[in-house]
């Protein structure tokens, strides 16, 4: 079977189907969830689905229950070892406590993006980036 | 279940849409279709950084603009549970022809819930 599908189309995620997966997505949000279903654009519906927040040795989560995901704005889909989870070295704190910090170095890193582009565009040759400014 | 068969099904059930510019538009969803265009009615609309918010009676948006659709937590199981009923009524308009037909493998009925 394996040699049947070309492994590198979403044919690839029928061994994630009702697995725990982290899916991070182009505006650069992080989704933990069980991949329930998909299809040929990489489409996805996640169960049980949780938005992680990190800032330095902290994260936050906040459930937000089944989410269909539409593909072109996935970036990447990663099945979660179950016990290297429980191993984690990060301490979990309230999301209401992170979100604004997560929010705050969100918005400095976008303009930090923003002054280092600049300068690579005025100064070293380099071209504007296009599309959406998202880096994808 | 494929992801675009469970929206098909979700019909008049409310969602949150997230579109790719950051708003977001809750409302119930009236139909949709296989680009995942969709229309909603009774939305709520909320700009990108969500202080500003407009109430809309229907709208339309293009599939090409979605990030994501947040679905109700029951919808998988209520859009299971509403295809195993219609399997069955159907299965008993037949005329209630129950168990496996003529050259039917074993546990046909089976097959018929994958």
């Amino acid at each position: 079977m394996d040699s049947l599908i070309p492994f590198t189309t979403s044919g690839a995620l029928v061994d994630c189907v009702d697995r725990k997966m982290l899916v991070i997505l182009r505006d650069g949000r992080k989704l933990h969830g069980v991949l329930r279903s998909y299809d040929q654009f990489a489409n996805l519906v996640l169960e049980d689905t949780y938005e992680r927040i990190y800032h330095n040795e902290h994260f936050a989560e906040e459930p937000i229950g089944v989410f269909v995901v539409r593909g072109e704005n996935v970036v990447l889909l990663g099945e979660i070892d179950l016990d290297q989870e429980d191993e984690l070295s990060l301490s979990q704190v309230d999301f209401k406590a992170l979100q604004d910090i997560h929010k705050h170095d969100t918005a400095s890193k976008k303009i930090h993006e923003e002054a280092k582009s600049q300068i690579l565009y005025e100064q070293k040759g380099f071209c504007k980036e296009g599309g959406e400014g998202d880096g994808y | 279940m494929l992801p675009l068969s469970l929206l098909t099904a979700a019909q008049n059930k409310p969602m949150l849409v997230e579109l790719k510019n950051g708003e977001t538009l809750n409302g119930l969803l009236i139909n949709c279709d296989n680009f995942m265009n969709i229309t909603l009615r009774e939305v709520y609309q909320t700009n990108p950084d969500g202080d500003r918010f407009w109430k809309l009676k229907e709208c339309y948006i293009r599939g090409s603009t979605i990030k994501y659709l947040r679905v109700p937590d029951n919808l998988l199981d209520a859009v299971k549970d509403e295809q195993n009923r219609t399997r069955d009524a159907n299965r008993s308009s037949r005329g209630g022809h129950t168990g496996p037909g003529r050259g039917a493998p074993r546990g046909g009925n089976f097959l018929h819930t994958i």
